[in-house]
């Protein structure tokens, strides 16, 4: 086993009453990485950060962390857990939450406050810091936990679906800090059924659907593998006017039509040279011609399917 | 454990910050003070002289002596109205007119019958006082009895010194030792136990259940499962609730024991006239080992009662649903209430002796029948084992309740369920 793994799960898998939340789940957070854990709502990625947080246990495979034996609880210091359902006491004092937060963590009191003082200036909430999580804000709310999160410098941040709920100045914030302390060597590992975030922040991925993962690996690779032969067009008159091209079977195999633009995939041995050119035969506007990788979000579509793509109804949400 | 005593500072600071805590402690003892003031200051109240009428229609001024009778000390005072037989209804009506106008309490009417059978009436407004009542009863008793003695021969003066009040003195015995408490004193010092450990195991379990349930409508506890066990984080909420209520109740034993040394100061300040009355009452002498019993007991029972509130709150989605699901728990804490007067009648009865066994039951039980009576130690020793015993077994079982049902929302769980959550490791 290496000791650059951070976060290692072996053919995880959990039941519950009726259905199979995650089957036989494998993967490995290597030391530094941001990694995203991608998925559609109901795929099992809460699941798997609950058992890897051993806030329940998987019914087969094993997790281990840093490499150690012990569990997500005795190593509460060294992680930054960050739960999709977020919730503070609400009766309790900003200051003395944190304090108290941190001290379940394993901080002592002295450096806890110290630090507690520090993130509450560094966001902004000095104000606060007396104040009862009641008369704060909904936004403020979402500042205190996230402090919580970080405030104990953990080498490992784990956080389920961060950036939902979140209001859009607050979810900057966050993305800066968490990109900050993934600079300074933090291990993160996220998860999020929004792919261009994920693209934007991860070096590797795991994709899953229905507790079974579809692929994992670096974000380059699994671009460069997936999504190499892929352009992106816009023309006057929108996607109606590409249609013939978009048709053509001896250049495109495959086609995503927006109203504004279309993304093709070419066939083997076309080149967007080719395809170029048939588009000026058409005497067609050209506003729009990018040769390149996939985003994230076509690949994922098209490995698991448009259907388990689209975020469904919120169902068995504790199961989710 | 250093995770449990952080859990256990927190409920403890943040419980002692409340509204809630700050106002019942307070209030406690001002209960408590307006139990020694009130009856002191009505028994005042009470003292107001009744004035009455005797109406003496027979024919050797038998009523003269009620009306000597009945004088200070007692709180009735009698004035004679002599009428012949045949007036007697014409001066009863004016006199009702009277009481109606409020000049007057009432009048009796005495007749020769009244020596011959023990005939006599009474009317008046307060018939409804016991108190009253008896004295007349009482006063009417004695003279007839001497005027009686009297016909058939005997001095008055040998009448008037037979009779003389008997005062019954109860004193306890205990493990075959006579003991300084008296019988009253056992009879009110078991019902003092009841009423505190009921309402303290009752007051305290509850607050853990709403503290549980807080956790998790708040959403709060998945951060804190993330970082401590289950079990660390129910025994901390269990302590530190317990820690809350230790420090309530030494609060109030406090200022009630201070509140009942200077009672006469407390009754000057509410301007009572602090008479005789004040020496009447001595608090029921507590042994260290009653004490200890009722200590003992007190936290059994609410570590028991607390684990069993936990595990209702863990299997509810809010404050509402958990106080229905607690209904079973509550349950089992009355039964021992509602057999109370059993158990103070026969304290060594086969119910009982029972009820002190019956883990659920004996936490009040127990120290109730040992504050009444004399319970032998294999008794106790049997009772705190199974105590003990049922305490780990239902610990065990509802941390596991716990560690499920604290992430679950939605449908309350079945018994079924429940039983798969138990099993399931």
């Amino acid at each position: 086993m290496n000791d650059d793994v951070i976060v290692d799960l072996q053919h995880v898998t959990k039941r519950f009453a009726g259905h199979t939340a995650v089957r036989d789940l494998s993967l490995r957070v290597p030391r530094g990485s941001v990694y995203g854990l991608l998925g559609p709502n109901g795929a099992g990625k809460t699941t798997s950060i609950r058992m890897v947080m051993n806030i329940i246990a998987p019914d087969e495979g094993a997790i281990r962390l840093f490499d150690l034996r012990e569990s997500g609880q005795d190593l509460s210091r060294r992680i930054g857990y960050l739960p999709e359902e977020r919730g503070l006491y609400k009766k309790m004092r900003v200051l003395d939450l944190l304090v108290f937060l941190a001290e379940t963590k394993g901080v002592d009191r002295k450096s806890a406050k110290r630090q507690a003082r520090q993130w509450i200036e560094e966001l902004g909430l000095g104000d606060w810091v007396l104040k009862r999580v009641n008369d704060l804000s909904k936004g403020m709310q979402q500042k205190v936990q996230f402090i919580a999160t970080v405030l104990h410098e953990p080498e490992l941040l784990i956080l389920d679906e961060p950036f939902s709920g979140f209001d859009p100045v607050n979810t900057q914030i966050m993305k800066d800090v968490v990109v900050r302390l993934a600079r300074n060597g933090t291990t993160v590992l996220f998860s999020t059924h929004i792919m261009e975030q994920a693209e934007k922040l991860c070096d590797s991925v795991c994709i899953i659907a229905k507790g079974s993962k579809v692929l994992d690996g670096r974000l380059a690779e699994i671009k460069r593998e997936h999504g190499g032969r892929t352009v992106t067009i816009a023309v006057d008159g929108g996607v109606d006017a590409l249609h013939a091209i978009l048709e053509d079977g001896s250049l495109v195999a495959k086609a995503d039509r927006y109203p504004q633009y279309a993304e093709v995939e070419l066939v083997a041995g076309a080149s967007p040279q080719t395809l170029l050119e048939a588009i000026v035969r058409q005497r067609l506007q050209v506003r729009r011609f990018e040769a390149g990788e996939a985003s994230l979000h076509k690949i994922f579509v098209d490995l698991v399917g448009k259907d388990a793509a689209t975020p469904r109804a919120e169902e068995d949400r504790h199961h989710a | 454990m250093h995770k449990v005593w952080v859990i256990i500072r927190r409920e403890f600071v943040e419980k002692v910050r409340t509204k809630w805590f700050v106002i019942s402690t307070v209030l406690g003892p001002l209960l408590m003070a307006s139990f020694i003031v009130v009856p002191i200051l009505m028994a005042e109240r009470g003292a107001s002289r009744r004035e009455i009428r005797v109406v003496d229609a027979t024919t050797d001024g038998f009523g003269g002596r009620i009306v000597d009778a009945v004088r200070p000390p007692l709180p009735i005072e009698a004035e004679l109205v002599s009428v012949s037989l045949e007036r007697v209804e014409s001066v009863a009506d004016s006199l009702t007119t009277l009481v109606g106008e409020k000049q007057l309490d009432g009048y009796l009417i005495v007749t020769d019958a009244t020596v011959a059978n023990g005939s006599v009436e009474y009317r008046g407004k307060n018939v409804s006082s016991l108190t009253d009542m008896q004295i007349l009863e009482s006063v009417l008793g004695r003279e007839v009895l001497t005027a009686r003695l009297g016909r058939a021969g005997v001095d008055r003066e040998v009448v008037a010194a037979a009779q003389i009040p008997v005062r019954l003195q109860t004193v306890s015995i205990r493990g075959g030792k006579v003991t300084e408490e008296s019988g009253t004193s056992a009879f009110v010092l078991a019902y003092a136990v009841w009423i505190i450990l009921y309402m303290s195991i009752l007051l305290y379990g509850v607050q853990v259940m709403g503290a549980v349930v807080e956790e998790k409508t708040s959403r709060v506890i998945e951060v804190l499962v993330s970082s401590l066990r289950p079990f660390q984080l129910l025994a901390g909420k269990i302590l530190g609730v317990g820690a809350v209520g230790l420090f309530q109740l030494s609060i109030w034993a406090v200022s009630a024991l201070v509140l009942f040394r200077r009672r006469d100061l407390l009754l000057e300040m509410v301007g009572a006239r602090t008479g005789g009355m004040v020496g009447a009452g001595t608090l029921p002498a507590v042994s260290v080992a009653t004490l200890a019993i009722v200590l003992a007991y007190f936290l059994l029972g609410y570590f028991l009662y607390a684990a069993m509130f936990a595990a209702v709150a863990a299997m509810s989605n809010s404050e509402a649903e958990a106080r229905q699901a607690q209904m079973p728990v509550v349950m089992l804490l009355v039964v021992p209430t509602v057999l109370m007067v059993g158990i103070l009648q026969q304290p060594d009865g086969g119910m009982a002796v029972a009820l002190s066994l019956i883990p659920f039951t004996a936490p009040i039980a127990m120290p109730v029948r040992w504050a009444a009576a004399t319970v032998p130690l294999p008794e106790i020793l049997g009772s705190v084992v199974l105590l003990g015993g049922t305490l780990l077994l239902v610990v065990w079982i509802t941390a596991r309740i716990y560690r499920v049902g604290i992430l679950m929302y939605g449908k309350r769980p079945s018994p079924r369920e429940l039983w798969r959550w138990v099993r399931a490791s």
